[in-house]
């Protein structure tokens, strides 16, 4: 492994100052992607920023919905009540990271950051419409993370620029979101496909959602939805590994988006989700096999989440 | 009662707290650290090797290739196929041509890239039957390794007298070993000029007999050790590192460190060898079988390494544990360019039982039978005339594995997308039709201990645990009055190599001799009316303690050249598996469930151990049967080969069954490849029993299950 200087920052200004002044840098926060990618010699900088004793970067806010800073590790957000309460699509993909070992050292803003078409928060982050917020010489702004993601590995930011945090909007109650993360093992595995979905029911529906849950409906949920005419307010649907980066399936979501949700609204959303995927034939799976399986996804991420905005309204 | 037991691995300890001494943990002032050099095309003469611009890097103290080789530059456990070094030709991607020594690991990894290699490229061969047909030779000698056959009674008799015939070809593939720890290696020059190497391996004996031929120095110049080894599964059998190490401190006089990356290990060491098997069962109404004629197919790769032997034992092992009256089995290895195929945990018999077992439960499907019955029926029993015409005298506990499983396959309850299979298979302890005996030696020490000299390398399955249990049985001590001098040529006699689950057996039944001659000698000396063995020790000091052996070399005779009749094997383990799957009918996804696991161990000298084994067997089962795949020229390491992970094992049941014998130590005979062998084939009969979707191929991975899912359900 090339040799590097290694740089621990206190602050955000300074952290940036050391990145304009320094030749060839990198930040790095956790470490699980950027320490591989210099022992593979994908990239080799001379100087590494560490981020992760930067306080403001490990906020969490809970007001308006959840706000949370970038460095903080994947192991400790799964000890936040809210993300597995209001944002479960989030949750499914905290506990599907990695291992226990990864999750312990690697962050939410690396994962982002390092936007490969497989990183387990993007898709959830995609439905639950966060926005990115970026620290650079210019101040601070925001970036919808729909806009932040170009291309595998590429993100809209300045290579100086830093993302500090993640906010979350506050959704009505009446919301279910899920992630399905699909391996070929039940632990340490890349996705070989993934989706994430959000469903946000009308508000006058509640009552009706109140009615399907104690039918015992949900046990077999998309044989009952035609006896629950319920309207979807708004629908995301995300999906991971089958294109350059994880992306939101909006053809798909607009089957669903101002409809009533039933078998054949279903039906239609998941096989548009399946065309609006460009996948490839890869030794990690094939490509039929990884579109086949975005129809399974999205159909299953969808009904969790309607099971769950469901089980909200109890 | 040290024996059956629980009793915790005397390795154990070491190992947790860091202690153990794996052969990278070695080191020593001045050492030089080695890379190889290797092949980049699959079949090719090399013309030129300039290695001029790697000398002139700093720190890179010395190349060696082919022509610095003393002696024979060739090895190979049975055929003397495959170069040290190669100099005029490669036949794999990987293949070795040459060893660079530096100052440390990252100097000499850096000098490989600054060596020039002219190819002249030759048409590779990639399957067994391009192999059979091409002109291009691999080897001067052909590229036929070799053909066996197994006959017995006539079997177009046998197909005329069935009432049904079922006829399949079943696929496998390549399996990599996947042990923890990596090939690795150290050796130094001792002050007596004698070479000495500590290594990662699963002999001792056999390493320094190549060492010593490469060298062209008597082999009591040379000393191999085995450092704490972290598995084997058969692919540290071959000799890996030690060849290179021992010719690199020969040349140099310099300690020598030489281990491979994960990646150079997937690259290079043994596979499981692929085998096509078409398979053809005959069988009356009432599932009598008639008759059974395989063809076995393999794939052994650029060199013989172990590929006579998975020829013949898969052939043997055919019928899998039943009695068949007709049989006639032909068994063919085809060298390839592909990687080498070699000894890995069972030599063939998991591939073959999954091709028997999955023929069993079709039978019974078309005859309207219960798999368990007709397993049952015709299964091996005392007095059974195996393929190989042998007379099962002793120690058939095969039916019992079955009675064991019985009551929970009776009340099996099938959930929606559950499936249950049946998986059994026998295996014959020890190497096939040949002599391989075991020596062991016991002495007592200064400090009033009793200490074994075992050639046997533990490489994780708990071989030295199992010798002191056996040795402290017979003498009636504790495990804590024995100490253990293990796979070291200078002190312990050759125990034949860990395979074939052959340790326990054959290598426990030599402690065992040399501890009844170590008891009458204390019982005439007094220690059993409370006499001290330091004592008897201090009175044989100055005379000189004597040494107490045992020898032990299992019955078998040579087997017949055309026909294979004989006594291949002294005995046999058997086992059955009843696994519950769940499959995800949308995906393709399998989960296991649970497994029953019945195994004829003879006699379980230390059950955790058995247990162990049985799991990890499991374990790997579940790898082979669903994920497992060795993809040349793409599989690189562990992030795209999918080996199951604890989350992935299944609630296990072990049931052991002690059918004693006679020859074995206290009756035991082994465990460490029958614990794999069902595994996977009963894991493909579930998926049948689940989705009513037959598995002729393995990995039955997710995408090959969706397809056939789809293709059934076009079908209707």
């Amino acid at each position: 492994m090339k040799k590097f200087d290694y740089h621990i920052p206190k602050s955000l200004e300074e952290a940036l100052s050391l990145f304009k002044s320094l030749e060839n840098a990198k930040y790095i926060a956790g470490g699980t992607d950027v320490l591989v990618n210099i022992k593979r010699k994908k990239e080799s900088p001379s100087h590494l920023i560490s981020l992760r004793n930067i306080d403001s970067l490990k906020v969490v806010e809970k007001k308006d919905g959840l706000k949370i800073g970038s460095c903080l590790i994947h192991q400790e957000l799964l000890k936040i009540e809210e993300i597995r309460t209001y944002y479960s699509a989030l949750y499914d993909a905290l506990t599907k990271l990695g291992s226990k070992q990864i999750r312990n050292v690697a962050t939410i803003g690396g994962n982002i950051c390092n936007a490969a078409p497989s990183a387990d928060t993007a898709c959830p982050l995609l439905v639950l419409d966060a926005q990115v917020v970026i620290f650079g010489e210019k101040g601070t702004r925001m970036v919808p993370i729909d806009d932040f993601f170009e291309g595998p590995g590429t993100v809209a930011k300045e290579e100086s620029e830093i993302v500090t945090s993640f906010e979350l909007p506050s959704f009505p109650k009446y919301t279910g979101s899920a992630y399905i993360k699909h391996t070929r093992r039940e632990a340490m595995d890349l996705a070989m496909v993934s989706a994430a979905s959000r469903i946000t029911f009308a508000a006058e529906d509640q009552s009706l959602l109140r009615d399907f849950l104690s039918s015992k409906g949900v046990e077999e949920l998309d044989k009952e939805l035609k006896n629950y005419p319920l309207f979807v307010k708004e629908a995301r649907i995300a999906l991971g590994v089958v294109a350059p980066r994880p992306f939101r399936a909006k053809k798909a979501e607009s089957c669903l988006e101002g409809k009533f949700l039933n078998e054949e609204t279903l039906r239609e959303a998941c096989e548009k989700a399946a065309e609006e995927a460009q996948p490839r034939d890869t030794i990690r799976g094939e490509a039929w096999y990884r579109r086949e399986m975005v129809k399974v996804l999205t159909k299953r991420t969808i009904l969790l989440s309607v099971k769950r905005a469901i089980e909200m309204c109890s | 009662m040290p024996i059956s037991t629980q009793i915790d691995k005397i390795d154990a300890y070491d190992k947790v707290l860091g202690k153990a001494k794996y052969a990278s943990d070695f080191y020593m002032e001045g050492m030089l650290v080695g890379a190889l050099l290797r092949s980049t095309r699959p079949h090719a003469h090399i013309k030129r090797i300039d290695v001029s611009k790697a000398y002139s890097l700093e720190g890179v103290v010395r190349i060696i290739q082919a022509k610095d080789i003393p002696g024979e530059n060739s090895f190979g456990i049975i055929r003397k196929d495959q170069p040290l070094l190669c100099d005029k030709k490669v036949r794999f991607i990987g293949d070795p041509i040459l060893i660079v020594l530096a100052v440390t690991e990252k100097v000499a990894k850096e000098a490989l890239r600054l060596i020039e290699v002219e190819y002249e490229d030759i048409e590779p061969i990639l399957t067994p039957s391009d192999s059979e047909r091409s002109p291009i030779l691999i080897h001067e000698s052909g590229n036929l390794l070799t053909h066996k056959k197994v006959i017995k009674g006539n079997v177009e008799k046998g197909f005329s007298e069935s009432d049904i015939i079922v006829e399949n070809t079943y696929i496998t593939t390549w399996l990599d070993h996947a042990y923890i720890e990596t090939e690795s290696g150290f050796g130094y020059m001792d002050g007596n000029g004698r070479i000495v190497i500590y290594s990662s391996t699963q002999n001792v004996h056999y390493k320094r007999k190549e060492i010593s031929r490469i060298l062209a120095l008597p082999e009591e110049k040379i000393r191999v050790v085995q450092a704490t080894t972290g598995g084997g599964f058969g692919g540290k059998l071959d000799m890996t590192i030690e060849g290179y190490v021992a010719l690199s401190v020969y040349l140099t006089g310099k300690p020598i460190l030489i281990r491979y990356s994960r990646e150079e290990s997937f690259l290079v060491s043994t596979k499981r060898h692929p085998l096509y098997i078409h398979y053809t069962t005959g069988a009356k109404k009432n599932g009598t079988l008639c008759a059974v004629k395989v063809s076995i197919i393999g794939d052994t790769g650029p060199y013989a390494s172990y590929g006579e032997t998975v020829c013949l034992r898969a052939a043997i092992h055919a019928t899998g544990p039943y009695e068949v009256e007709n049989v006639y089995v032909d068994s063919k290895m085809f060298y390839t360019n592909n990687p080498i195929s070699g000894a890995m945990r069972g030599f063939g018999v998991p591939q073959i039982a999954f091709a028997h077992e999955t023929q069993m439960d079709i039978l019974a499907e078309s005859l309207n039978l219960d798999p368990l019955y007709i397993r049952m029926k015709n299964g091996l029993k005392r007095g059974s005339k195996t393929a190989t015409s042998q007379i099962l005298e002793e120690s058939v506990g095969y039916l019992e594995t079955l009675e064991r499983i019985k009551p929970f396959w009776l009340e099996r309850k099938k959930g929606k997308d559950r499936g249950f299979g049946l998986g059994s298979m026998f295996y014959g302890m020890g190497n096939t039709g040949i002599t391989n005996p075991s020596w062991a030696e016991l002495k007592l020490s200064s400090d009033g201990k009793v200490v074994l000299y075992t050639g046997v390398c533990d490489i994780g399955q708990g071989s030295d645990t199992v010798l002191a249990q056996i040795v402290c049985e017979t003498l009636g001590i504790d495990v804590s009055k024995i100490e253990i001098v293990r796979a070291d040529t200078d002190y312990t006699k050759d125990a034949g190599s860990t395979s074939a689950s052959r340790q326990t057996y054959i290598s426990g039944k030599a402690a065992y001799e040399a501890a009844l001659k170590l008891r009458s000698f204390l019982e005439r000396e007094g220690f059993y009316s409370g006499k001290k063995l330091k004592d008897i020790f201090e009175k044989y000091k100055d005379m000189g303690m004597p040494v107490f052996d045992g020898f032990f070399d299992p019955p078998t005779t040579k087997l017949d050249p055309e026909t294979s009749s004989g006594k291949p094997y002294a005995t046999y383990a058997f086992a059955t598996h009843m696994t519950e799957v769940a499959v995800d009918s949308s995906t393709g996804y399998v989960k296991v469930l649970k497994v029953h696991a019945a195994h004829d161990v003879g006699k379980a000298i230390n059950i955790q151990n058995v247990k162990g084994q049985i799991y990890g067997g499991i374990a790997m089962g579940i790898g082979f049967a669903l994920m497992e795949e060795f993809v040349p020229g793409k599989t690189k390491s562990f992030n795209t080969y999918y080996i199951p992970t604890s989350l992935d094992m299944p609630e296990v049941d072990v049931f052991i069954v002690e059918s004693e014998e006679p020859t074995g130590p206290f009756g035991a005979k082994g465990v460490g490849e029958p614990a794999l062998i069902p595994s996977a084939a009963s894991i493909a009969n579930a998926i049948y029993d689940a989705t009513g979707v037959r598995i002729f191929e393995l990995p039955c991975d997710m995408e090959k299950l969706k397809l056939l899912l789809e293709r059934k359900r076009e079908r209707g």
